[in-house]
């Protein structure tokens, strides 16, 4: 297992570096982004000297060569237009996306898992159709779209839930306020309804699908057919026989879920005005903050290796067939 | 099946009861929805519009420009100006501090104006990257506690105006911050002190002197225009910017709140680009001939621009000053496509066999003005009717259209917006300040507008100054090196339970802000 580990932990450094590489570089093909810290009447001695200032004068390979030396020592550099370490900005921001990604997967699998059963057990009656409707609308609709629509449905008209905001609750826990995080949970959680329905919606209704299909083709499976011909109840052939089976396909669809619903979350987080990683990328892109960009991408870029290695361990712990 | 339910009955209930209560802010809290977050409270460091207007609360001024643009005193109480004209001398009010409870001396505003100019520091924010090579920054000095010198490389007509953009804070506890913690917990002189700060999400500030009406101001932050709008509506915001055109109707129907327009200082145009690498070109050829450009004037239908368009009614811009500050007998040009064609026959440009005159592209930006990819495609079509062959090209305006406009390479015809302002003729004039102004984007050389600046300078009393700038300005408007389009409206948003006028040069000043009667 340690040498899977070794292994995955080698190959990571080598997509650590690709990844830093390709923004690097996509970034720099925009063009010089001095131009976003001037003034419109900055004379071109002002320019030079603010280009200087912000290290923009150096040849490119230069600036990445500086750039990935200083990456090794731990340092990000300092973000151009918050004037301070891009890291601290991206940490700052990634409790916020965190909580938004995990609730957005409890609907993604939480409910989908029981949508899909339901939809498999009563096959070809109303309950399976409505689920499958709500599948397809939900593959169909995008999340920003969806996210407006209940703004103004569910926010406006209704008045059910905060239009846009966050309150937060990784935060203080990171912190170690821990009353202060547990006292804020039902607020958190009342914020987060919307916001994680529009991002989890789309897997939500993808997953529903899956699980239907898993549990139609193990419904169908002899052992199964064995369970109900003992005289086991039903409840007991679907939760011990059928779902245990249907588990490690499960498991995987977490991990490639939250990375999925990682990236998801950019355009929700602008809708909902969520203070998460995906709106502080998309600024930092606009206003070409090539050090917050890069720390994003990086920190993204671990999290979603992280926890494809702890799908692998689990998967390996769960299923005795699997070697690692 | 009824676990279930009795899950979510459960659920259901423990939220409901949890949750916050979504009521309108309370009667001593005013609650504005911006786009875009601070980036840094370092008040030398503080570079966009949003930043500044939230900044503007903190820290104190020696001077302010008022909603109608006079500049009246704030921090200082009056303000002396040696005869050379490069030597401001400001008596302080006494009894000033700053948030800390630190009296408020000419020392520390002697600071507040060299901080910035350090070059080791460097500094990037508007304060040293637009004031003071506007100003000519020489130096401050302290006279004694409460008088300080402001001294300039030489006279100059934008002076006050200039200074009083500059943010005063105290000198020992700046020195004493970390570059952290000066852009985090900014120590200030104005009305309000910062409270907390939630990243991305509310800047709130608490009132600690006047002026202000408000005990609390809260600026949260709502980058997406219709979610602006939905908290405008359902009254948990008061005042919210740049309010779109097609969702003016919404607001406006909601019974909760109404937009505001005011015709902004922002000059929308189309430059006739002049640079000499287009003397070749056909259309670089064309309008280098100022009867081709006044023809051009007549060509665009700028009310129906601003109706259609812009979703309000807007009067064509007569000339690169702002109103009242323009000389109002100058008459904008009207839209008359007849006289345009006939003035390009006149020019040696008649209609060729295939139905145009010359060929010529029109560049300008996408998303950086109000609807502004529409309103250059109108402007092109406009000329194409008239003869003009006009290809239209939209960039993007940070790598591409920037850079452009740096170089004077941009066009020949080319679309933009610069900011102006109420209290100056000359500061919107500064735009052609020198034939090589790096904001001169034509590369416009009339001899008659450049020669009589030094007169401009020199000026001994506001009415030969007044004289002159008519002169300049009937200048502009027969030599034309922009085809004048309109001052760029701005939308606010705001709630019926408040009394607040927004101003004319985008900044949101809330200190007279009350709830309406």
């Amino acid at each position: 297992m340690w040498t899977f580990i070794i292994r995955r932990l080698l190959q990571s450094v080598i997509v650590i570096i690709g990844v830093t590489c390709i923004s690097f570089v996509a970034l720099q093909i925009g063009g010089d982004p001095t131009y976003l810290y001037v003034s419109e009447r900055a004379t071109d001695a002002e320019i030079e000297q603010t280009r200087k200032a912000l290290g923009f004068d150096r040849p490119l390979h230069e600036q990445y060569l500086s750039f990935v030396g200083k990456l090794v020592q731990g340092d990000f550099g300092n973000s151009l237009s918050y004037r301070r370490p891009a890291i601290d900005a991206v940490m700052e921001a990634l409790p916020a996306t965190i909580e938004l990604t995990l609730f957005s997967m409890i609907v993604a699998i939480g409910l989908a898992i029981p949508l899909g059963i339901f939809a498999a057990l009563y096959r070809g009656t109303a309950v399976d159709g409505s689920i499958m409707t709500m599948g397809m609308l939900g593959q169909s609709i995008p999340n920003f779209w969806l996210g407006i629509m209940m703004i103004m449905f569910f926010g406006l008209y209704l008045r059910w839930f905060p239009i846009s905001g966050h309150v937060p609750f990784l935060m203080p826990l990171i912190q170690g306020d821990v009353a202060r995080a547990f006292s804020q949970l039902p607020q958190a959680l009342y914020y987060l309804i919307m916001p994680g329905i529009a991002v989890g919606f789309y897997s939500l209704s993808r997953n529903a699908r899956l699980v239907r299909s898993s549990m139609l083709e193990v419904l169908n499976q002899d052992y199964v057919r064995t369970a109900r011909s003992k005289g086991i109840s039903e409840r007991q052939v679907i939760v011990r026989h059928a779902l245990r089976n249907a588990w490690l396909p499960v498991v995987t669809m977490i991990g490639l879920e939250f990375g999925f619903l990682l990236g998801g979350v950019v355009v929700v987080e602008m809708v909902f005005s969520w203070p998460g990683i995906g709106r502080l990328v998309f600024n930092a892109i606009n206003q070409r903050d090539i050090p917050v960009v890069q720390a994003s991408v990086i920190v993204l870029a671990l999290v979603f290796i992280s926890l494809n290695l702890i799908v692998d361990l689990i998967y390996a712990r769960i299923d005795p067939r699997v070697k690692l | 099946m009824n676990a279930l339910r009795s899950l979510l009955l459960a659920g259901s209930a423990v939220l409901a009861a949890t949750a916050p209560t979504l009521a309108a802010p309370p009667d001593d809290t005013i609650v504005v929805g911006l786009s875009a977050d601070a980036s840094t409270f370092d008040p030398a460091q503080i570079s966009s519009r949003d930043n500044a207007n939230i900044a503007k609360h903190i820290f104190g001024t020696l001077y302010q420009v008022t909603f109608e643009g006079e500049i009246q005193p704030y921090l200082a109480k009056d303000v002396a100006i040696s005869e050379d004209g490069k030597t401001y001398t400001f008596t302080l009010n006494e009894g000033l501090t700053c948030d800390d409870g630190e009296p408020l001396t000419a020392e520390d505003v002697a600071y507040s104006f060299t901080r910035p100019a350090d070059p080791d520091l460097k500094f990037t924010g508007n304060t040293p990257g637009f004031v003071y090579s506007t100003l000519g920054f020489a130096g401050a000095e302290a006279v004694d506690d409460l008088t300080v010198n402001v001294m300039i490389k030489e006279k100059n007509s934008l002076g006050l105006g200039m200074m009083s953009q500059v943010y005063i804070h105290c000198k020992d506890s700046y020195e004493a911050m970390s570059a952290d913690d000066a852009a985090l917990k900014p120590i200030g002189s104005g009305s309000y002190k910062l409270a907390s700060w939630a990243r991305g999400s509310e800047v709130v500030l608490e009132k600690v002197k006047d002026p202000g009406t408000f005990q609390n101001i809260i600026f949260r932050i709502i980058p997406e225009a219709s979610t602006r709008t939905a908290e405008l509506i359902a009254g948990n915001v008061d005042i919210i910017t740049n309010v779109s055109p097609d969702q003016v109707g919404a607001i406006d129907a909601s019974g909760s709140a109404s937009v505001k327009k005011v015709s902004g200082t922002r000059r929308m145009f189309v430059g006739f680009n002049q640079n000499p690498v287009f003397a070749q070109d056909e259309g670089g050829a064309a309008i280098a001939k100022a009867e081709v450009r006044r023809a051009l004037q007549y060509a665009v239908d700028v009310p129906a621009i601003c109706a259609q368009l812009l979703g309000t009614e807007c009067e064509r811009a007569a000339s690169l000053v702002n109103p009242p500050n323009d000389d109002p007998s100058i008459e904008p040009y009207p839209y008359d496509p007849e006289m345009a064609e006939t003035l390009l026959d006149e020019a040696g440009y008649p209609r060729q066999a295939d139905g145009t005159r010359f060929s010529i592209k029109l560049q300008g930006p996408r998303g950086r003005y109000l609807n502004d990819a529409n309103v250059i495609q109108a402007i092109g079509q406009f000329l194409n009717d008239v003869g003009v062959n006009t290809e239209v090209e939209l960039l993007e305006w940070a790598s591409v259209y920037s850079p452009l406009l740096r170089t004077k390479e941009m066009g020949p015809l080319f679309f933009l917006g610069m900011g102006g302002v109420t209290w100056s003729p000359q500061y919107d004039m500064a735009a052609f300040a020198t034939p090589d102004a790096a904001v001169n984007y034509p590369s416009w050389t009339e001899p008659k507008w450049f020669d009589q600046w030094p007169a401009l300078r020199n000026a001994a009393t506001p009415e030969e100054e007044r004289t002159i700038i008519n002169s300049m300005l009937e200048v502009f408007h027969e030599e034309a090196p922009w085809l004048m389009l309109y001052f760029q409206p701005d939308f606010y948003g705001v709630s019926n339970r408040l009394d607040w006028t927004p101003r004319r040069d985008e900044e949101i000043d809330l200190f007279y802000a009350k709830l309406a009667q």
